[in-house]
């Protein structure tokens, strides 16, 4: 609670006297129980969700054939998962993502590096990339086509292009942003290139190139959907856009639903292996730290 | 003032998840659909005999069937009546009589505001099925079967074309080493295609490999865009392709490329789809629409329709495109009447390219003959 003390008159100042609460008084409970409601609150809201999603379509509140409840979805995806027909699609995307991801990171995060250190190279190639940035990355699909074939190169080329632009923006800017002073510190202790590197480059650009990392992970997932309608024979998007194709909205809304996991699944293995990486950064999840 | 975290949602959370699930395990029935009564078929004026062939006659060579020139003659309803028919394409050479008679005002001789919307089959089919859409200009295809497998009242009404004697579209390999056309082994071949699966074309694709030692399920299918289609033939990417008009005219007479087959001539494999509006609700405008677009062909399509130039121009002008190319390819033989088995052979087609499940359907839950019948004066 807290109270205002009069002490001199209105004129003089108000003291704002506030007595401690449970989170000052019992921290550890405190905290426990924000954590049990946030916990609540992040699987109740889509459990709640799928809850009312399931209602109206039991009660025919929407049409069951074009948007198939929740629990029809699940049986029809365990059934697929059991017969091993959901696994190629799952397989093809997986590989494609992390290839693109593997090839996109190392060279967005070698470039910025190079472009954050070197003014010349980032004067020469900087208006080049940023004119490709904007570039919308399934445009190049036709243009990965002609490259590379009819095979896995140009979904993996699509992944690796948008998550080099990521990678690339963020860890310039990082290494940029890295403050003289520590620089400076650096080459006062006589560091070499690669110490200067090592102990002051790597550590102060780390967390902000692993936040590129973490929305490129999403964004390839993204891309790579959106590529498989278009040029591909398997993979989930190819599995999404040929069911509703044939109307099966079941089987649509399956691979959708993979998606998002897929989605999830890898954002959240990024942000864990940022974590790992960089133990010194601020924890990225905006959520009350007690 | 500080707040005090009281953390109960977890209870009421709990409750109304409760409540909802309780609710959600009754499930509404589904609504029925009361059967069509009869309709009285009357004679029609300049529809003689050659106005119905019998369904089960399946011969390449059979002459479509045709009225008199400007007949069934317009027989307006009652109250004038809007209609939206969706197509996947404003400018191919099958959706021009449905064009023409728009131009030419036969729908409106009925009493119909016909309104045309491009949309895909997959993104009109739900719409069809739920009464936005009145008629779809396409085909059965497994998009369609597995529509009305799942409760969807979709009908084939009525047949759009079979392509004509000297029509190469169709199937096209690419020979190697002095290969013979005729033992061309297609066994674990590529195919390069714009159209996927779900399509009309499985079944003459499923014949065409059938006749070459292959099933469906032996080839793999490269899904590409119409111009690529035939360049990952000719570069190598792809061993086979299913080239339509007039691409297939670029291969034609060489002899690295062989044609291998099309759509069976005398059977259409596409037309006009109805859903609940006009099979239940409204089948005066459903068979109206049918009379219109029937006149349109017995008076313009009737034959060799690209014999005439000036004719010509005015179809390339109202479909959009050039001239030139539309009189390279032999015309399409329209026709409207649906072949008997057609459904069957398709969902056998489906089955073989895994896109449609469980039992085939009937063809009298997928195709209804009673509304062109009608509309040309044919008493079953």
């Amino acid at each position: 609670m807290t109270t205002a003390l009069d002490k001199d008159g209105p004129a003089a100042d108000r003291l704002l006297v506030r007595r401690p609460g449970p989170q000052e008084l019992r921290p550890e409970r405190a905290h426990r129980r924000r954590r049990t409601l946030e916990l609540t609150l992040a699987v109740a809201v889509p459990v709640l969700l799928v809850l009312v999603w399931q209602l109206a379509a039991a009660r025919s509140w929407i049409d069951a054939r074009v948007y198939p409840a929740p629990s029809t979805i699940l049986a029809d995806g365990w059934h697929r998962a059991l017969a091993g027909e959901l696994w190629p699609d799952v397989r093809a995307t997986l590989q494609r993502v992390l290839a693109g991801y593997a090839a996109g990171t190392v060279s967005g995060y070698l470039l910025g590096l190079l472009m954050g250190s070197l003014s010349l190279v980032r004067a020469a190639l900087e208006p080049l990339l940023d004119a490709l940035y904007v570039v919308p990355k399934l445009a190049l699909l036709p243009i990965f086509l002609n490259m590379f074939g009819l095979g896995e190169g140009p979904q993996v080329a699509l992944v690796a292009a948008t998550v080099f632009f990521f990678v690339w923006i963020s860890t310039m800017a990082a290494v940029l942003a890295v403050p003289a002073g520590h620089r400076d510190a650096g080459r006062v202790f006589g560091a070499s290139r690669w110490q200067m590197f090592r102990h002051v480059l790597l550590p102060a650009s780390l967390p902000a190139v692993l936040v590129g990392a973490r929305i490129a992970a999403g964004v390839a997932v993204l891309v790579i959907v959106a590529s498989e309608q278009i040029a591909a024979a398997d993979g989930l998007g190819h599995l999404i856009f040929d069911s509703r194709a044939l109307f099966q909205n079941d089987v649509m809304f399956v691979g959708i639903v993979c998606v998002a996991v897929l989605g999830v699944l890898f954002s959240e293995l990024v942000r864990l292996a940022g974590r790992f990486l960089t133990p010194w950064a601020p924890r990225d999840r905006g959520r009350t730290q007690n | 003032m500080h707040t005090r975290i009281r953390p109960r949602p977890p209870l009421a959370v709990a409750v109304l998840i409760a409540a909802l699930a309780l609710s959600a395990g009754c499930a509404a029935g589904p609504v029925a659909t009361a059967p069509a009564k009869p309709r009285a078929i009357k004679a029609v004026p300049g529809c003689g005999a050659g106005s119905w062939t019998d369904p089960a006659d399946l011969s390449p060579g059979r002459a479509p069937a045709r009225c008199a020139k400007g007949t069934p003659a317009p027989a307006p309803l009652g109250k004038r009546r809007t209609l939206t028919v969706a197509t996947g394409t404003l400018s191919a050479e099958y959706v021009a009589p449905l064009r023409l008679a728009l131009a030419k005002g036969e729908f409106r001789k009925e009493g119909l505001d016909v309104r045309l919307k491009v949309l895909p089959t997959p993104d009109a089919l739900p719409l069809l099925a739920k009464g936005d859409v009145d008629v779809l200009w396409a085909a059965p295809e497994a998009a369609v079967v597995n529509g009305v497998n799942g409760g969807f009242d979709i009908r084939w009404v009525a047949g759009n074309f079979s392509p004509g004697p000297k029509s190469r579209s169709g199937l096209w390999v690419r020979l190697k080493n002095g290969q013979d056309p005729s033992s061309v082994p297609l066994k674990g071949a590529t195919l390069g295609t714009m159209i996927g699966k779900g399509s009309v074309i499985m079944y003459p694709m499923d014949r065409a490999f059938a006749a070459h030692g292959a099933a469906l399920d032996s080839v793999t299918f490269q899904q590409l865009g119409s111009a690529d289609v035939l360049t990952a033939l000719t570069g190598g990417g792809v061993d086979s392709a299913w080239l339509l008009d007039p691409v297939w005219r670029q291969v034609d007479g060489n002899k690295q490329y062989a044609f291998l087959g099309g759509q069976p001539q005398g059977e259409p494999l596409g037309g006009a789809l109805y859903g609940p509006n006009l099979l239940q609700q409204d089948p005066d405008a459903g068979v109206a629409f049918l009379r219109a677009y029937l006149r349109t062909v017995n008076t313009y399509f009737a034959g060799d329709y690209k014999a005439d130039r000036s004719f010509v121009a005015e179809l390339a002008g109202l479909l959009k495109v050039d001239p030139k190319i539309l009189a390279s390819v032999p015309p399409l033989r329209m026709d409207w009447e649906i072949r008997k088995g057609t459904t069957d052979r398709l969902q056998r087609a489906y089955r073989d390219a895994g896109v449609t499940k469980g039992a085939p359907l009937p063809e009298a839950k997928l195709v209804d003959r009673d509304l062109y019948a009608e509309a040309v004066g044919h008493r079953p």
